[in-house]
């Protein structure tokens, strides 16, 4: 074997794992494609009747509580630029970014978010065409910095805002519920059901395993895709034992998708 | 049916709807160009797989801002791997665990492992890396396009987001201090040659 030629079974499966990464990517199009940044809980793929709860929707213990300070800035640009904050009111740890896309492009925010907005987004109203993220302040840095790809225009809203994180709730048996936040992930993880109606809990243990969370290899992964099935895991009430309805996780749709209990499945994890 | 291979622009553009067979087919038609500038950035077989691997994961991430030059994502690549190849251990990291698991043959290869008429070659080799290496990251990258490569200068540009001009001041600056440094090395290895004979 020579070694100008890349070694074929390296080669073989690297390119197993690249059809898989291409088709494991989302596929439905979704208004706006978010990558979020380090250290942010993502992750989740959900199916209709459930969605994670976005902290600020509701305030489920250890979601942080913003309270905005100052009047906001307004700036518009095409391409990177960063933009002047004016002076940092007493308080103030963070500021709330609202960005929204007039052109075509990607937009880096500072904190590693992105967020890519298509042709067909800009038919979308202005409203609809908007992304939030709130940055944590370095000192005595007063300005913030939007990345962009080329020629690709863009109008920013800043505020600074005073940001607290509340603190989780502790059930009787001890566990922790709430949303995950830079101090981790509780016991249990906040969720609403039914279209927003009804605010419950997912045990993290049960959420990670449903999720794929033994998978450690290639082979296991692509196993694991090809299953096509949904797995679907109980809500319960802060108390971590009343259930109060089903959370489904898993991508997979079409006729011979088939859902199932996590506690059908020997995953052993 | 496509000829991907015949139709790259076709390929890419299937394979950002996620189609992985147009991906694998982007793969099939670049490895081999990226492995061998891995090849010539490392010196080192497995070092080489590993840039390669990391390459096109990146490709697939950086998807959406991906430089196309004439319809092709190889510049980009190309660049990619010289970035990587020149910072392995951070370049690597955020595919470390993936790259782990995928299997290699078992006979495991060394760039060492080459015949004797080779050593020329290779001496040569290893003195355009260390002046390679010597330069700034984005004119390693220009070299890398013009010289190895066969890229235009304007092509050039266009991968690595410079204007025209900029990429011709700055070849012409970067093959000025390559030569540079490639003459003292070979100065060095001569003497180093002419002692040797002498015992």
């Amino acid at each position: 074997m020579s070694t100008a030629e890349l070694d074929p079974v390296f080669a073989a499966a690297l390119r197993e794992l690249l059809v898989a990464t291409a088709e494991d990517a989302p596929r439905v199009r979704r208004r706006w494609r978010w990558r979020l940044g380090p250290g942010i809980f993502a992750g989740l793929t959900l199916v209709a009747g459930g969605v994670a709860l976005a902290a600020g929707v509701f305030s489920p213990p250890g979601a942080p509580l913003d309270t905005p300070l100052g009047a906001a800035v307004t700036a518009t640009h095409t391409g990177s630029a960063t933009i002047d904050l004016g002076p940092r009111p007493a308080g103030a740890t963070d500021v709330s970014l609202t960005l929204t896309c007039l052109t075509v492009g990607t937009f880096d925010f500072p904190n590693g978010s992105s967020v890519t907005c298509s042709s067909a987004d800009l038919r979308e109203p202005p409203l609809a065409r908007q992304a939030s993220e709130v940055v944590p302040l370095t000192p005595g840095i007063d300005n913030v910095t939007i990345g962009t790809s080329a020629n690709a225009s863009w109008t920013l809203q800043a505020l600074y805002v005073n940001r607290v994180t509340t603190h989780w709730g502790i059930n009787a048996s001890g566990q922790t519920y709430g949303v995950a936040n830079q101090n981790g992930t509780p016991d249990l993880i906040a969720v609403v059901i039914d279209q927003g109606k009804t605010q419950g809990y997912l045990e993290a243990s049960e959420l990670n395993c449903a999720s794929g969370g033994d998978v450690q290899s290639i082979a296991q992964a692509l196993a694991w895709d090809k299953q096509n099935r949904n797995i679907s895991i109980p809500v319960y009430e802060s108390d971590g034992t009343t259930i109060i309805g089903t959370f489904i996780i898993g991508g997979a749709t079409g006729s011979n998708t088939k859902t199932v209990p996590l506690s059908s499945l020997s995953l052993g994890c | 049916m496509v000829e991907w291979n015949r139709d790259e622009p076709a390929a890419w553009a299937a394979a950002l709807d996620n189609d992985g067979d147009a991906f694998a087919a982007v793969f099939d038609l670049h490895r081999d160009r990226v492995y061998h500038h891995a090849l010539r950035m490392t010196a080192n077989v497995h070092d080489a797989e590993d840039v390669t691997a990391a390459a096109f994961l990146e490709l697939w991430r950086r998807r959406k801002s991906v430089r196309v030059v004439e319809g092709s994502v190889l510049p980009w690549l190309i660049v990619t791997a010289t970035n990587l190849a020149r910072n392995l251990a951070r370049g690597l990291r955020r595919y470390q665990a993936l790259i782990a698991v995928l299997p290699r043959a078992e006979d495991a290869r060394s760039a060492e492992d080459v015949a004797l008429d080779q050593i020329e070659e290779m001496r040569i080799a290893a003195q355009v890396r260390e002046a390679l290496s010597a330069l700034a990251p984005s004119d390693a990258a220009l070299i890398s396009l013009t010289l190895f490569e066969h890229y235009s200068p304007a092509q050039a540009a266009v991968a690595l987001g410079i204007s025209d001009g900029a990429a011709r001041t700055r070849l012409h600056r970067a093959r000025t201090r390559m030569a540079a440094t490639i003459e003292a090395l070979a100065t060095a290895d001569r003497d180093d040659t002419t002692k040797e004979k002498s015992r």
